[in-house]
């Protein structure tokens, strides 16, 4: 069982690891056709382990119902959603209009997933107005600077502000173009070189603690 | 012991108490529901009596339209719509923007998504403008629809379009297509363009398409993504970027054809300028208390 | 009588200036068009080969410049079947003013170059009526062409392949293994001797997080991001998961994981169960302390928001990689007044995080959570070798810097040579 547990999928790692490392560097279009029969295999397995996620989410949503735990209601409505949507998507052969006429898939779709997902995006813009209320504020020298930089981005990114103060486009050009991208591309040297390391830890078998079980 | 549950239980906002504070403490910690209504009222208001203030193009979003200006007419243009419903406000203005554009440059469109959330929407756009140019599917465009892996979906059709989708959306046959004539893979096609609001999106057009197969290619994002995207831009990997609704509205204006963006730009002044306000206030509200605390200490 | 023959005298030496004139001015337009005809040669050196460190399906030509190369002059590339004999039956499959197209423009480093920069070079890969295939000669030639003329290489006969390592990538494949060499040095070091390690003051806190949880007697939440494991954020996430669940296991505090991913999910149930286990705690474990809700966005966003709603916990942590829910999660979160903790890796949300959390890791200090709860010199050694490896890059960002201004500057080659091993080459 510890072979199993433990041995096994290191040795599994270690292989996979290096060969698909090994893949970057080979341009033959054996090489390719493996990383896409691998992505396709992942997408497979991906699909049954969804069976894991939906089997979770039914499981806890029952138990919810079956106490009658507080907010139980939400529950319920979960469960006439997903199985209504299921229903009406293979009805519909997973089609949203079929010659032009519109399916009952196509109206959940169209008139109950793109309202709530516009609405969830576009709560954004007001958590975005509250969250700028509540911590943009001069704290320190450098709490300024950035205060002042993102006024001027601000500004400078709606034709009111360009209108206003004619200087803050190019000024947000520049903000974004040269301050901006040499941050991030800072950040994103130290996140890469992190991931590097990370990687090779895994495929060499040295960090183990994602596989559950603590040191051997 | 627990009492009778509620069907469903009160979704309470946290609201402190507000006991004995000034007068700038307390608007510092002022109810957001009134940010909330002020930020609501500054996009209701302009989108129902639009102002229509001039927009000055960006170097960015002219990559993406001079890029496609110069195509010769015939060229293959690949428009990956990767995104959903969510994000429909400001890339929906951009997609409909570019293929007016390259509709009316007569090029051949192959549009898709990656992302199955927006498979529906996606058909809609393309279907719409092709509509509205009389273009005919099969010969002027195709709409591929979506395929699953992300990422994989790209390296499928670096390889052979054909396998990674074997029909359109609409079922037909994608070998055989006249839209399709002498595009194996990526690597004959003339130019793609991403709007991508996330993953899969610009990036990974980039690293598992361009980078491989080398094509042209530029991108388009939401607001929110535009700065993250800027070192692609900066070190020549895309040639272009349309970012948000300001990115749509130059290109809708660039076309000559001012549509959504262009209206919606007003709104968007409207609430930078409220969010810049605000952020003022709470600022001169913040110095007043450290004043009148600093005074007390004293 | 005089004045008319001197008239006449005079106009028969206008014009025979005239005459003169118009001659030499003939001969000179004649002079320079045989002269221009004569500077179209046949191009020279023409070499034909399968392009290296490929997929197959292209062959390169090179051939070397001509004194006479201009944009009046075009050359023209031709293909055909291996068995032609006549260069004019090859099909034209590419045509260019003759001052275009050179090997420095193409994105080659010195130890992959076949020929000097200021050669010319073309790539034939199979396009519209032509089809390049592996294993199969084709016959190709080069032209120059100027007006009605056109002047023809000799044929050359080469077939492309499939190549099995991408040379050009050499660099590439040498830096890693180094940095992979660096790290586990660094890790053996590590085990050795005593490593210093900075404060993490978001780490510092994930102690004082769990104990007011438990003070309150309320849960914590744990999100583990957007993406699934193939994702190191996600792991560094599930990493830290393991650290926080034994604590909480400790402190006998409720957890909760919702989950966007089925796979994560799975594993996360694996490690939680482990630090219950560890901490002597394995009757407190719940099965359903990690539950899935969906993986989408928008909804999943909205589900975690009614859980920080309804259930108030008292800490959150985000670890992992985040998207345009990112506000939408942590703006609620403080709404509830809950420590909230934030590791992300995702740039173009650090603004936010660091706008709406108490602390937040920024970009590798997610990686180096695992090592700074732990304390164990494997993962102190990583971080050690990780800060050697950004101080190469910065003396390379530097020196590059300087050799790239003086190449400008001087127009010498041989920064060049140096600039190369660092270049990101396809």
């Amino acid at each position: 069982m510890i072979f199993l547990r433990r041995q096994l999928p290191i040795i599994i790692t270690l292989i996979t690891g290096l060969l698909f490392a090994g893949q970057y560097y080979v341009p033959h279009p054996a090489s390719e056709q493996m990383l896409t029969s691998a992505t396709k295999w992942m997408q497979i397995i991906g699909g049954f382990a969804l069976i894991l996620g939906v089997t979770s989410l039914f499981h806890q949503h029952a138990v919810k119902i079956g106490r009658q735990e507080a907010g139980w209601g939400y529950s319920l409505v979960l469960y006439v959603a997903m199985l209504g949507t299921i229903a009406v998507g293979l009805w519909a052969n997973g089609k949203e209009s079929v010659d032009g006429a519109m399916t009952a898939f196509g109206w959940v779709y169209n008139f109950m997933m793109v309202p709530l997902q516009g609405t969830m995006f576009a709560i954004l813009a007001f958590f975005i107005a509250s969250a700028a209320y509540r911590s943009f504020r001069a704290r320190s020298r450098e709490a300024a600077v950035l205060l002042v930089a993102a006024v001027i981005v601000m500004m400078g990114r709606v034709p009111l502000g360009e209108y206003l103060i004619p200087l803050s486009g190019d000024l947000s050009s520049w903000i974004l173009n040269v301050l901006n991208s040499s941050v991030r591309r800072a950040i994103l040297i130290g996140v890469s070189l992190g991931a590097i390391a990370l990687s090779f830890k895994i495929i060499f078998g040295v960090e183990r603690s994602y596989l559950g079980g603590g040191k051997e | 012991m627990r009492g009778p549950a509620r069907l469903f239980s009160p979704i309470t906002d946290h609201v402190s108490l507000i006991t004995v504070m000034s007068f700038a403490e307390r608007m510092l910690k002022i109810d957001r529901r009134i940010i909330f209504l002020v930020i609501g009222l500054c996009t209701l208001l302009p989108l129902l009596y639009p102002v229509g203030l001039p927009i000055k193009i960006s170097s960015e979003v002219r990559g993406v339209y001079d890029h496609i200006e110069s195509l010769p007419e015939g060229a293959t243009l690949v428009l990956s719509l990767d995104f959903d419903p969510a994000s429909k406000p400001e890339l929906y203005p951009q997609a409909i923007a570019l293929l007016r554009h390259a509709f009316k440059k007569n090029l051949r469109v192959i549009a898709l998504t990656l992302w199955v959330s927006g498979t529906g929407m996606a058909e809609q756009i393309v279907t719409q403008v092709a509509k509205e140019l009389g273009k005919e599917t099969g010969k002027d465009y195709t709409f591929l629809g979506w395929s699953p892996g992300g990422q994989a979906v790209i390296i499928n059709m670096g390889q052979d379009l054909y396998s990674a989708f074997p029909s359109d959306y609409s079922g037909k046959p994608t070998k055989g297509l006249p839209v399709l004539e002498g595009v194996r893979n990526l690597k004959d096609i003339t130019y793609l363009v991403s709007l991508g609001a996330g993953r899969p999106g610009v990036e990974e057009w980039y690293v598992f398409g361009k980078d491989k197969y080398k094509f042209e290619m530029g991108g388009g994002c939401t607001g929110v993504m535009a700065p993250g995207l800027y070192p692609l831009l900066r070190s020549g990997q895309i040639n272009g970027l349309i970012g948000g609704l300001r990115g749509a509205a130059e290109y809708e204006s660039l076309i000559d054809q001012k549509g959504k963006a262009v209206a919606g730009m007003d709104a968007q002044s409207a609430t930078h300028v409220a969010i810049i306000v605000l952020v003022i206030i709470c600022n001169l509200f913040y110095f007043s208390m450290r004043q009148q605390k600093s005074v007390g200490q004293g | 009588m005089k004045r008319e023959a001197y008239g006449v005298k005079r106009w028969d030496a206008c014009s025979a200036c005239w005459l003169l004139f118009m001659i030499v001015s003939m001969m000179g337009v004649l002079a320079s068009q045989a002269l221009a005809e004569s500077l179209i040669t046949a191009p020279q050196d023409v070499r034909v080969f399968d392009t290296p460190s490929d997929s197959g399906e292209s062959l390169t030509v090179q051939w070397a410049p001509a004194p006479g190369d201009s944009p009046d002059i075009r050359y023209q590339v031709l293909v055909g079947d291996a068995a032609t004999t006549d260069p004019q039956k090859l099909t034209v499959v590419g045509e260019f003013p003759s001052n275009s197209k050179y090997v420095r423009d193409v994105k080659t480093a010195w130890w992959t170059r076949t020929a000097e920069k200021t050669w010319h070079q073309v790539m034939i890969k199979s396009a519209k009526g032509l089809e390049i295939k592996n294993d199969q000669p084709y016959a190709v030639a080069v032209a120059t062409v100027q007006g009605d003329q056109r002047v023809f290489s000799s044929l050359h006969v080469a077939a492309s392949s499939a190549n099995w390592f991408n040379w050009n990538q050499l660099n590439n494949l040498i830096i890693g293994l180094s940095f992979a060499g660096l790290v586990f040095y660094a890790i053996n070091y590590a085990k050795r001797h005593e490593i210093f390690l900075r404060r993490i003051p978001g780490l510092d806190a994930v102690d004082e997080a769990i104990g007011r949880a438990t003070e309150l007697g309320k849960p914590i939440l744990y999100l583990t991001g957007a993406h699934d494991l193939h994702d190191p954020s996600t792991i560094a996430a599930a990493v830290i998961l393991g650290k926080v669940a034994k604590r909480a296991a400790l402190y006998e505090t409720e957890l909760m994981v919702p989950h966007r991913e089925p796979i994560t999910m799975a594993v996360c149930q694996e490690i939680t169960k482990q630090a219950y286990l560890e901490a002597g705690k394995p009757d407190l474990f719940k099965d359903d302390a990690n539950f899935f809700i969906t993986s989408d966005q928008f909804s999943y966003t909205a589900a975690v928001d009614g859980i920080m709603l309804r259930k108030k916990p008292a800490a959150n942590f985000f670890m992992g990689h985040y998207f345009a829910e990112s506000l939408l999660l942590t703006e609620t979160g403080a709404s509830t007044g809950a420590i909230q903790i934030a590791g992300t890796d995702a740039d173009h949300q650090l603004p936010f995080f660091v706008t709406t959390c108490d602390y937040t890791l920024i970009g590798e200090e997610l990686y180096a959570a695992s090592a700074y709860l732990s304390k164990e010199p494997v993962q102190i050694g990583t971080l050690r070798g990780q800060d050697i490896g950004k101080a190469v890059i910065l003396v390379v960002l530097g020196v590059g810097a300087v050799l790239a201004t003086v190449g400008v500057v001087t127009g010498a080659q041989w920064p060049q040579l140096a600039l190369d091993l660092f270049r990101d080459l396809k």
